[in-house]
């Protein structure tokens, strides 16, 4: 598939995971991709893409900087001459600690990260796509956004505030032909929920998780990622303010069978 | 375009335009080998024409879905004339009257229901167990936005289309163990004949400046999602209903 030919993409959390599995993806399909992380694994990534034929050059920022998300904006544009796609993708989990113990910095912390990095996508990128009258930006939202008990409370109340800025860039940006839509992971191994995934293993009991989905398995990375390319390709031309669930069925029904881990 | 549906048997009910029609074409392209289904014949043979000059393996089927009987005779068929199971199954078919509440007769709710609800319960129970042999399959099943945001006389198009994603869900969690995924689209105004055939043109005009990307959907852009959830790069979308709609839905109104 070559379904993002000639387009440019910036793709922030895209050192590890999801949005590195989603960098790669959209190069595959023929994107010129502007990988941003926190980390030097970003260029890692950038020189896989790189090795395997495809186009992408990496930055080493905080994309729930004000500066710095206008910063990689303008590298791309300087860069690969345009942008068409911005994945904003950066994410903590936030903390798991009692609620009463719970303190207005981790909150503070935890939307600024998923929440304030959101916003500041769609400010920037918003903000030249609308000028050139097309663009499609995706948020990583999660399945935790829907219900309780799928992450820390701090994440979840802000990846649920991401899925009302899906629903808000998206109207506010009518008429300008630029989309927002949110991709709503279930569980999935990264670097954010590897704990649960080593925890499982060490205690032998890896083969029951996400036994809660009807699918009865963990999502990949390349899931969520093969879900973000139908997004940010044309094939998604109608697909607007939409909270897209990408989690094995959890999200569909009430859980069944045994739950215990 | 590499191949995502490629040697795939894909049924796509409701096939002879519209919707249907994009959905088996785009599906062809994609590798597909496409059983097309319609309540007509005479509409269905030059769509399968039109269809096998692309060179796509096209086959066609008359059958009212809304039977029982002659759904399970024709999996039967579709099996033997492809000589493999099926792996995909598309209900888009609906047959569908739109009445104000004291002006809805018996006759036109179960015609509605036999061939939108039951219609899709009787392809699903023939086409499970061949997904099943095969180790798998996706069925992707047309809801509407009228489901949650009804439109004008829309009360048993509104239950209909509800009711599709009621059954979807359940069938999701039903079929999971043998691993069929069960997802469904709910397309908001698609400017085909029939849709557009439905309002004057003031409404027309009203309707495309209220949705945020300004226009009625074209049956390809459904069809874009329909290939997307029939294909391998859906395999973690179980039980989702997603909206494609321009964001008609998006802002309160």
């Amino acid at each position: 598939m070559r379904r993002l030919d000639g387009k440019r993409a910036i793709v922030t959390g895209g050192g590890s995971g999801i949005g590195r599995a989603s960098a790669i993806r959209f190069a595959r399909e023929g994107a010129a991709v502007l990988i941003v992380g926190r980390a030097a694994n970003a260029e890692e990534v950038a020189a896989e893409i790189r090795a395997e034929g495809g186009a992408a050059s990496s930055m080493i920022a905080d994309a729930a900087m004000e500066a710095n998300v206008a910063a990689m904006v303008e590298r791309c544009l300087s860069e690969w001459g345009g942008m068409e796609i911005f994945f904003a993708n950066i994410g903590v989990t936030g903390s798991n600690t009692p609620l009463f113990e719970q303190t207005v910095e981790e909150w503070t912390e935890v939307y600024r990260l998923n929440t304030v990095s959101s916003f500041l996508a769609i400010k920037y990128a918003g903000r030249h796509m609308t000028a050139q009258r097309c663009g499609s930006i995706i948020l990583t939202s999660s399945a935790a956004s829907l219900r309780a008990n799928a992450g820390a409370i701090s994440y979840s109340a802000s990846k649920a505030a991401v899925n009302s800025l899906a629903q808000t860039a998206a109207n506010a940006f009518a008429g300008t032909g630029v989309r927002v839509n949110a991709i709503l992971p279930g569980l999935v191994e990264t670097k954010l929920t590897r704990k649960v995934f080593e925890d499982a293993r060490a205690r032998g009991v890896e083969a029951k998780l996400g036994h809660v989905t009807p699918l009865k398995r963990p999502g990949r990375a390349e899931e969520i990622a093969a879900a973000a390319a139908f997004l940010a390709s044309d094939d998604s031309s109608y697909v607007d303010g939409q909270l897209l669930s990408v989690d094995g069925g959890v999200s569909s029904t009430h859980p069944y069978g045994r739950i215990a881990l | 375009m590499n191949l995502r549906l490629n040697a795939r048997v894909c049924v796509v009910t409701g096939a002879a335009r519209g919707i249907g029609y994009a959905i088996a074409q785009r599906f062809g392209r994609e590798g597909a080998r496409v059983a097309c289904v319609d309540v007509s014949a005479r509409r269905l043979e030059p769509t399968v024409a039109e269809i096998s000059a692309e060179g796509i393996e096209a086959r066609a089927y008359a059958v009212d879905v809304g039977r029982r009987d002659d759904v399970g005779a024709m999996f039967a068929h579709i099996e033997a004339d492809f000589a493999a199971p099926v792996a995909v199954l598309v209900n888009n078919a609906v047959w569908a009257r739109f009445q104000p509440l004291d002006e809805i007769d018996g006759e036109t709710i179960d015609q509605m229901f036999a061939v939108g609800v039951n219609g899709i319960v009787w392809t699903m129970q023939a086409a499970a167990p061949q997904m099943a042999r095969r180790g798998g399959g996706a069925i992707v099943n047309l809801s509407s936005v009228s489901a949650f945001h009804p439109a004008k006389d829309s009360i048993a198009y509104s239950a209909l289309k509800a009711g599709v994603v009621g059954l979807s869900r359940a069938a999701a969690a039903e079929l999971s163990p043998k691993k069929i995924r069960v997802n469904v689209i709910a397309p908001g105004m698609i400017g085909t004949k029939a849709s557009v055939a439905q309002f004057d043109e003031t409404t027309l005009a009203t309707r495309q400046s209220e949705m945020p990307l300004g226009r009625f959907g074209e049956p390809e852009e459904i069809a874009a999602l329909a290939a997307f959830l029939a294909s391998d790069d859906a395999s973690y979308l179980q039980g989702a209903v997603i909206t494609a709609d321009g964001g008609w839905t998006v802002p309160a109104r």
